[in-house]
């Protein structure tokens, strides 16, 4: 048997390379006479039956899968690396379902190990009176927040959700590298490449009974609902937020809208009357559960670290007066304490009377002099790492180290003893990694995930969870940050049935109203599509006019140019601009400033980056193809900011504005008609008439000779799509009046102002509020606009001032109208967005003085 | 001694506020040689929601929030206090015990670790360089505790240059160390670095101080502050305090507010305030004797 399965191509590659390279490690796949462990015999048969070619393909699905659901990873520091795709190695991690028994076991005991801790060290703090925990490990720790002292959640479980990073060492045991509970990442992620792998392999996650992990998220609900303090059927659960740029930003928005909780950050809540509030577009809804993604010590700057804008003041003060319950509880980074792993064997037999299941790396803190000459004696053969866990505390790899640093790193440890430890450094299990065509064993880190489940007062393990293998051989430090090939990693076995008994459905949204950060961004992004793809059509006319002109020296001679140029300049506010001469007599640097420069406020570029920013802050309520088609707007804009010749501008100004039509479309096609689509429509709408408005009045404010007005009108019409409507309409040539008739006040154009206004007021009336027995300040105003476009007489709009040529009551009238719409857009912000003010200005102190 | 003081701080915002969360630490603990005869606050405007806690130190303190548009805030505290003499002015010095001896108890299990907390390292109170051989200059071998004390109190005085401006609350210890200039936090964050460094607990003092007005001038309303200064740890014995501000071994004239690891725990007043603009701060504490002696 092992004969067949191991001459397959690429398992026998695989295998000979191990013999060669006889690495110290210990491998996934077979043991070192190349016997294939059982487990994964089913898998080696499929990839030889599948073959390098096919495999490919299989690869090729799970990228494109992971990319069409838009899965992105941010990476702090590197311009080019925001939103870098997520990598997965289409061979997963696999366990037997005889280990997996151990671990889960072992991941349970832990969880109710570390708990145990948590309970006590906001408690009495037993575990240190008895010598179990040395009061300086405690006590010393950033983490052990004062403030949570005797604070507690409801029940016997603090730990409500706990993730721990696993490898396997040379004995073929798993180890504990670190312990995760201040807002574990990576569950999201983990849910993701599953439905990727299911997508590639479906035969494979049949034929080989790979447990599913849907449970997990079912019971991190329940338990949530649960726990609410005020016992309610549907409590209102938000998950918070650092913002989007986030490293694990993607999965906190999956994560939220899969789970059915409320993506929200700081900014969104705010504490009064002691309860947490979230500012939504039908005013203040109290809030039950806050799932953070958000550090706690960045959680309340009025009691924790108070140059935080994470974070929502007086929460501390909330979760005292146990009107809102943070999961994982504030302080829990306590247990991020790699200190306290030398003492779990010991607390693990005095709390459960039990050894413990999971070994932890061997772990020397330098607190107690014996252990802490031991650390000095051999730090170059240790891992050194501080007791508290942040950016600046990276781990220290003895080996690396220079002479100057080794004394330098004695000298710190000899004086803060107790905020070091030592720690083996181990070589961790390899597993098969399919890497250019070929399979290669590289070293790889599990990181698994518990959660509490309140109805039997256990901990309920995922069968699976996040693996991350490291790009280059022969390494085993692995993160995602520093770059790392992410895992799916496959449990087999029977379900376990009596942990399936989860019954609600997960995908139920509890939410009653938008979130007004999220309504906002909506909003802004409507307008800034509309924006968008005005200037782009604008600057299209500007360039094909440029290119024609007669005479290309002087091409402020052109009457048509230098009316669409300065139309330009006024749409897009980057006044004076072409209002000036100079810069009409030689238009290619401001026309490449507006297109480019992203820091020219009202530009394409600036619009673009605002329309694709309010895109990402709502990614979690736009559906799947609409990420595809803001990545390729982005993509796109930034082909677009590369160029600097006009002439190459065209196609991808034309792709441009197709990819903005398809947003357009897909949004119509796709959104919900709900409150979202509401204010993205109102946005729409709204800055599609005042662009209609400012085009009109910009380009036809004076009267010019009859060929020139022809094509004036003839563009006009063009940019606003409406010249097949008007040759179909009226079958003649251009004229005045007609083309503001249709432009303005024919409510059957959807490209007209009268159609447009109208539907802002439609929109409106089916946000909260909007439909009373008496109209609101906003319908007023739009009443007003309406009217006064509706009485509007095109005939009157169009005579001219015989001598100046100028149009006056067309001028004045839509000013009246923009001015009306303006306050419109005023009142929607004050009245949906701004509850209270979500920037707090200052910190204030009073210091002694004497 | 009996006191009366009248702690009023007033914030003035440039632009309106509507909203403001507030923690105040005015209102004061218990103390041995202190009786807290009397406390009232006065807020306005009126806070919405208002609550009185105790913290992990077991100082009280108030939260409170404003949830309307205002422009000013006044918090004003009122206490009476009578203060007795504390039991260690009539110790010895030269009589108490080696100081290594105390730093060797501190380890040990019969001190409680809300005790020995105070010989670790807070916020403000780091073991810079310099600082231990600083302390140890008068923490001489074998020397009595309190003797040691006394001086290094005394060469804080003479070294350092009380200058109010200088500092701030961001101001590292480093840079007090090197320019001997600071107010009395600072003296007392210093004075804890000093004690703690070599092992001994010290823990930080917030309250007031009366004012002494120079000889043939009348005393200016307001014209005190809020004042700190440190407490070491001296087994049997107790927290015995220390004014290096003042050079001198605490009487009955230092009213206790509350106490903690460093002015982060225990600051008289903080607040974040939604709104737009700057803001100006006025504060007035006004000490004044009422009696010679309690009861």
């Amino acid at each position: 048997m092992n004969e067949i399965l191991a001459s397959g191509e690429m398992i026998s590659t695989y295998l000979d390379e191990r013999r060669k390279n006889k690495t110290p490690f210990y491998d996934e796949l077979a043991d070192p006479n190349g016997t294939i462990f059982p487990h994964w015999q089913k898998l080696v048969a499929s990839y030889n039956k599948l073959g390098n070619e096919k495999m490919d393909d299989r690869e090729r699905i799970v990228a494109n899968q992971l990319r069409e659901n838009g899965v992105t990873y941010n990476v702090y520091g590197d311009p080019s690396g925001m939103n870098r795709p997520w990598m997965l190695d289409p061979v997963p991690v696999v366990f037997s379902e005889e280990n997996w028994r151990i671990i889960e076991k072992g991941l349970k005991q832990r969880s109710k190990l570390l708990n145990f801790i948590l309970s006590d060290v906001y408690g009495d703090r037993n575990l240190i009176l008895s010598g179990h925990l040395p009061f300086e490990l405690i006590y010393n720790h950033k983490g052990f927040l004062r403030q949570m002292d005797k604070v507690k959640l409801p029940g016997e479980q603090q730990l409500i959700h706990y993730s721990a990073d696993l490898a396997r060492g040379p004995a073929g045991k798993m180890w504990v590298l670190h312990d995760r509970v201040d807002a574990p990442s990576g569950a999201g992620y983990t849910f993701e490449n599953r439905v990727a792998m299911t997508r590639a392999f479906p035969e494979m996650i049949r034929e080989n009974r790979v447990r599913k992990i849907t449970t997990y998220y079912q019971t991190l609900k329940n338990t949530l609902v649960d726990l609410a303090w005020q016992n309610k059927e549907d409590p209102r659960i938000v998950f918070l937020t650092p913002g989007t740029t986030n490293e694990t930003y993607f999965e906190h928005a999956y994560l939220s809208s899969f789970m059915g909780f409320t993506l929200v950050t700081g900014g969104d809540l705010t504490v009064s009357d002691g309860y947490v509030w979230l500012k939504t577009i039908k005013g203040l809804e109290k809030v039950d559960v806050i799932v953070r993604r958000v550090d706690d010590i960045y959680c309340d700057p009025l009691e924790f670290e108070m140059h935080s804008h994470l974070g929502v003041v007086g929460l501390m003060e909330a979760v005292r007066q146990k009107k809102v319950l943070v999961i994982n509880p504030l302080g829990c980074r306590v247990l991020e304490n790699p200190g306290l792993m030398a003492f779990l064997p010991t607390i693990c037999q005095h709390v459960l009377k039990e050894d413990l299941i999971l070994p932890s790396v061997a772990t020397w803190w330098c607190g107690h002099d014996r252990e802490k000459q031991y650390v000095l004696d051999n730090i170059q053969s240790l891992t050194i790492r501080k007791i508290y866990r942040n950016s600046a505390n990276k781990s220290i790899y003895g080996p690396t180290l220079s002479d100057q640093q080794v004394a330098d790193l004695k000298k710190e440890i000899i004086t803060r003893p107790y905020l070091y430890v030592g720690q083996e450094m181990v070589n961790f299990s390899t597993t098969p990694s399919y890497i250019n065509g070929k399979l290669e064993a590289r070293n790889a880190v599990f990181r698994s995930y518990a959660v509490a489940d309140t109805r039997d007062n256990s901990y309920y393990i995922m069968p699976g969870g996040l693996s991350r293998s490291s790009v280059t051989a022969g390494v085993f430090m692995v993160s995602n940050q520093s770059g790392g090939i992410s895992k799916d990693t496959w449990v087999l076995g029977e379900e376990n049935k009596s942990s399936t008994g989860a019954s609600q459905s997960i995908t139920k949204q509890i939410e009653s109203f938008l979130p007004s950060r999220t309504g906002e961004s909506l909003y802004w992004l409507g307008r800034y599509a509309e924006r968008s793809i005005f200037i782009v059509r604008l600057i299209r006319i500007v360039l094909k006019r440029y290119n024609e002109i007669e005479d290309e020296n002087h091409p402020e001679r052109d009457v048509v140019l230098t009316a669409f140029l300065e139309a330009l300049s006024r749409i897009t506010l980057t006044l004076p601009g072409f209002t000036e001469k100079k810069n009409l007599h030689n238009p290619t640097n401001e026309l490449l400033s507006i297109i480019t420069d992203d820091q020219k406020i009202g530009g394409l570029s600036h619009s673009l980056h605002a329309f694709l920013r309010n895109g990402y802050a709502v990614r979690d309520r736009l559906g799947l193809d609409i990420w595809r088609i803001l990545d390729s707007i982005a993509a796109e804009s930034s082909i677009l900011k590369n160029t600097d010749q006009l002439h190459d501008m065209t196609s991808p100004l034309d792709n441009l504005i197709v990819k903005l039509m398809a947003f357009k479309g897909l949004s119509v096609d796709t959104m919900m008609r709900e409150q979202s689509w509401n204010l993205l429509s109102i946005g729409r709408f709204l800055e599609s008439s005042l662009k209609t408005c400012a085009i009109l009045k910009s380009v036809l404010a004076k009267k010019q000779d009859h060929e020139t007005e022809k094509t004036l009108l003839e563009n006009v019409l063009i940019n606003n799509e409406s010249l097949i409507t008007y040759r179909y309409k009226y079958r003649s040539t251009f004229e005045i009046s007609s083309v503001l008739t249709l432009l303005l006040l024919n409510e059957q154009n959807p490209r007209s102002v009268a159609y447009q206004v109208i539907e802002v007021d439609k929109q409106i009336a089916r946000l909260p509020s909007g439909n009373e027995q008496y109209l609101n300040p906003m319908r007023k105003k739009l009443l007003e606009a309406i009217t006064m476009v509706r009485l509007a007489d095109t005939f009157m709009l169009a005579v001219a001032n015989e001598r100046t040529g100028q149009r006056k009551e067309l001028v004045t009238s839509l000013e009246k109208i923009t001015a009306h719409l303006q306050e419109v857009s005023n009142l929607i912000v004050n009245y949906y967005f701004n509850h209270t003010a979500s920037e707090y200005g200052f910190v204030t102190m009073q210091i002694p003085e004497i | 001694m009996i006191y009366t003081v009248i702690h009023k701080t007033k914030y003035l915002y440039q632009t309106m506020a509507s909203l403001c969360h507030n923690i105040v630490y005015q209102w004061p603990a218990d103390f041995p040689f202190q009786r807290l005869d009397n406390y009232h606050y006065n807020i306005m405007p009126e806070p919405n929601f208002l609550v009185k806690r105790q913290d992990y130190f077991e100082n009280p303190y108030l939260y409170f929030s404003v949830q309307k548009t205002h422009r000013e805030l006044e918090v004003q505290s009122n206490s009476t206090v009578t203060l007795t003499t504390p039991k260690w002015i009539g110790i010895n010095p030269e009589q108490t015990p080696a100081w290594e001896e105390v730093v060797k108890n501190l380890r040990g299990k019969e001190t409680s670790n809300e005790i020995k907390q105070f010989y670790l390292e807070s916020k403000h109170v780091n073991f810079i360089t310099g600082l231990r051989e600083y302390a140890l200059q008068s923490f001489t071998p074998a020397r009595p505790i309190m003797a040691a004390m006394h001086e290094l109190n005394t060469r804080i005085f003479n070294d350092f240059k009380f200058t109010p401006g200088f500092t701030e609350i961001s101001t590292p210890l480093e840079e007090v160390f090197k320019h001997k200039k600071g107010v009395c936090q600072d003296f007392a964050h210093f004075g804890l670095a000093c004690v703690r460094s070599i092992g001994l607990a010290g823990r930080y003092m917030s309250g007031y101080i009366e004012t002494i007005p120079a000889p043939g001038k009348t005393k200016l309303v307001g014209a005190d502050a809020s004042h700190a200064w440190i407490a070491l740890y001296i087994p049997d014995t107790g927290w015995v305090e220390f004014d290096s501000t003042n050079n001198l071994l605490v009487n009955d004239q230092h009213i206790r507010v509350a106490t903690g690891r460093d002015f982060a725990d225990v600051v008289p007043l903080k607040g974040i305030v939604y709104s737009g603009g700057g803001q100006k701060m006025i504060i007035t504490v006004e000490v004044q004797k009422i009696g010679e002696s309690g009861d």
